[in-house]
């Protein structure tokens, strides 16, 4: 593309600079703390903070919470994907823009939203005291029922984005093709579409995973000081205890598990071909 | 934290440098009612010293680490905080004592706020009165010990441990519970033992008024400072007088050790604490009078916590026995509460 190597080298210097300078550089300061003491590197900081059993809890939480969310949009997704791109052109556009759609209202306004309906008064409550399921109004907010919702809800477009263009590039007669062979809808699925539509899986995946993971808003607003994740945590440990070590740590740990989920569904997704 | 106490000194180099001037005061404060604060109280000032004032806001935690951060060479010189706060400064010998002859207004406040944490390291200029705020029509609240009683379960909130209301709840269950030491583990049991019936430990007071507006909870105790939120509500709140009595904080002024800015610091402090300025700030329903001087209308009074007999009257939590105290609180709390 270029006339030489330095050309392109000197085009991407300034991009290079501003990264080093002001995202990798100051996030590599930070995470260093969390292997250093007195003494020099160590590993201590997460011994102690392995060694807590609210740590631990907190850590599990987590990972649950994002497995389960991202197990969820991926059924749902793959449900979704699969009517989005049997519709006609035009109706695909409109659901596809439903879809998008919540993507561009904050985060705050959606968990809000939720707020609202869990709520004592909200609709659900309303409804299961109406049917006469429940005499009084059950608890939603702040359970991890409640977070897992609000996350299902804030990251699953990402899912369906994903599915659906991986969908898009199946070609159309190879489904009729394996049901007339004789295979049945579920065969059709993990031998055919699932196969496929990897690549977006692995995408979707790992952003619905990794959102789960590193969401803010959405924890600490369903979910409050009773379900506290590691990214609830982590925000306690700087702004109330001022304990950049611990918040290191869990930051450290956030970015491992996002990574770790994102090598593994590529290792499962090659590892079927 | 070895590289980011310089990182936050540098931040802190960085927002003071842009306003070097002859005759500046930095200041440090809390970041609520800024513009009311400085319609009472900055540009006030700034005319009377002909000097220009630096505002840095933040949480506590924030302005604590930056302070000690600059700790050679302070950038701010002076702050408001809570007592227990500045006595943690103090102890770590970030905090110049207080010349009292240089604050003749002083004499005008409260004993209690005259030397709130001894050695004249700090003065204090605002009380704050802390009860449970509840639902007259559903509920009746007559001790601290209510909170934790079943006709509350499942529809009551308590602060969380690690804010500064947490700990003048615990001392108000523990008196309820006929308990006058400050050994609070048996009171942190048996709100582990009740979790379950909490909806939530909440972090600010905003956050539980949008709860209790929102009919989440019914009960909660919380600073006064917070009742406009609760009064204005359609909803029927009522502020609790328990058979315990009520708790009280303070918040003080502190002077950073060293800064060389003292004489502007000093007139900036006395200037707070005369009359004139803190019936303005009462009146703006921003912070209560520490100064005994301050007459206010009962319209006024009724959202402040004010008059002697209520001040004197107030439960205040040593803030030694919160600096000692409180890691074992957060451990003991982590354990059986939150789990």
């Amino acid at each position: 593309m270029f006339f030489n190597t330095r050309e392109g080298l000197a085009l991407a210097l300034p991009a290079a600079i501003f990264a080093l300078l002001l995202f990798i550089a100051p996030v590599g300061i930070l995470l260093s703390e969390a292997f250093q003491s007195d003494e020099g590197w160590t590993l201590k900081g997460y011994v102690d903070f392995f060694a807590k059993p609210l740590n631990r809890t907190v850590f599990l939480r987590t990972l649950k919470l994002g497995v389960l969310v991202a197990g969820t949009a991926a059924v749902i997704g793959y449900a979704a994907a699969f009517c989005i791109v049997n519709l006609s052109a035009s109706a695909r556009g409109r659901v596809f823009g439903l879809v998008v759609l919540p993507l561009m209202i904050s985060p705050v306004a959606r968990t809000y939203a939720w707020i609202v309906i869990l709520g004592r008064t909200g609709i659900v409550n309303d409804t299961i005291v109406g049917l006469g399921l429940s005499e009084t109004p059950i608890r939603l907010l702040f359970t991890e029922t409640a977070v897992f919702l609000g996350l299902l809800q804030l990251f699953m477009p990402l899912m369906i984005i994903s599915l659906v263009s991986a969908m898009e590039n199946i070609p159309r007669d190879v489904i009729p093709a394996a049901r007339v062979l004789g295979a049945n809808w579920l065969q059709v699925f993990f031998k055919v579409i699932l196969p496929l539509t990897k690549e977006g899986l692995v995408v979707g995946g790992t952003l619905v995973f990794t959102g789960a993971l590193t969401a803010y808003i959405t924890p600490a607003i369903l979910g409050g000081s009773k379900v506290l994740m590691l990214e609830t945590l982590l925000y306690q440990r700087v702004n109330v205890a001022n304990d950049f070590v611990s918040a290191s740590v869990i930051a450290m740990i956030l970015i491992v598990m996002s990574f770790s989920a994102n090598l593994l569904l590529k290792r499962i997704a090659t590892a079927r071909k | 934290m070895k590289m980011t106490i310089p990182l936050i000194a540098f931040s802190g180099v960085l927002a003071t440098s842009a306003f070097a001037q002859d005759k500046t005061l930095t200041i440090s404060v809390y970041s609520f009612a800024q513009d009311a604060y400085k319609e009472a109280l900055y540009d006030p000032f700034e005319k009377i010293c002909g000097c220009e004032l630096v505002i840095e806001t933040g949480n506590s935690v924030e302005r604590m680490a930056k302070i000690e951060a600059n700790a050679n060479e302070p950038v701010i010189d002076m702050a408001v905080i809570s007592s227990h706060d500045a006595l943690s400064l103090a102890r770590k010998d970030l905090l110049a004592p207080l010349d009292v002859s240089r604050i003749p207004n002083r004499a005008k406040l409260y004993p209690a706020a005259q030397d709130p944490i001894g050695g004249n390291m700090a003065v204090g200029y605002t009380f704050y009165a802390s009860s449970i705020v509840y639902r007259t029509d559903l509920v009746e609240i007559n001790s601290w010990a209510d909170l934790l009683d079943d006709k509350l379960a499942g529809n009551v909130s308590l602060p969380n441990i690690t804010g500064t209301q947490g700990p003048l709840t615990l001392m108000m269950l523990a008196k309820a519970a006929g308990n006058d030491s400050t050994d609070y583990s048996s009171v942190i049991s048996s709100i582990g033992e009740r979790a379950d019936d909490i909806v939530t430990f909440y972090s600010r007071s905003s956050e539980l008024a949008q709860l209790m507006n929102q009919e989440e909870v019914i009960a909660a105790p919380v600073g006064r400072f917070a009742w406009s939120r609760f009064k204005s509500s359609p909803l029927p709140f009522a502020w609790a007088e328990p058979a315990e009595g009520q708790a009280g904080g303070m918040n003080v002024m502190i002077m950073t050790k060293g800064n060389g800015n003292e004489e502007l610091a000093y007139q900036f402090m006395d200037y707070w604490l005369s009359t004139e300025v803190q019936t303005r700030v009462a009146e703006a329903l921003i912070d209560s009078p520490a100064n005994t001087e301050v007459m206010l209308s009962d319209e006024v009074a009724d959202n402040l916590t004010y008059g002697a007999e209520l001040i004197n009257s107030l439960s205040i939590l040593d803030p030694a026995e919160i600096i000692n105290s409180r890691e074992a609180w957060v451990e003991q709390w982590n354990t059986e509460v939150i789990k």
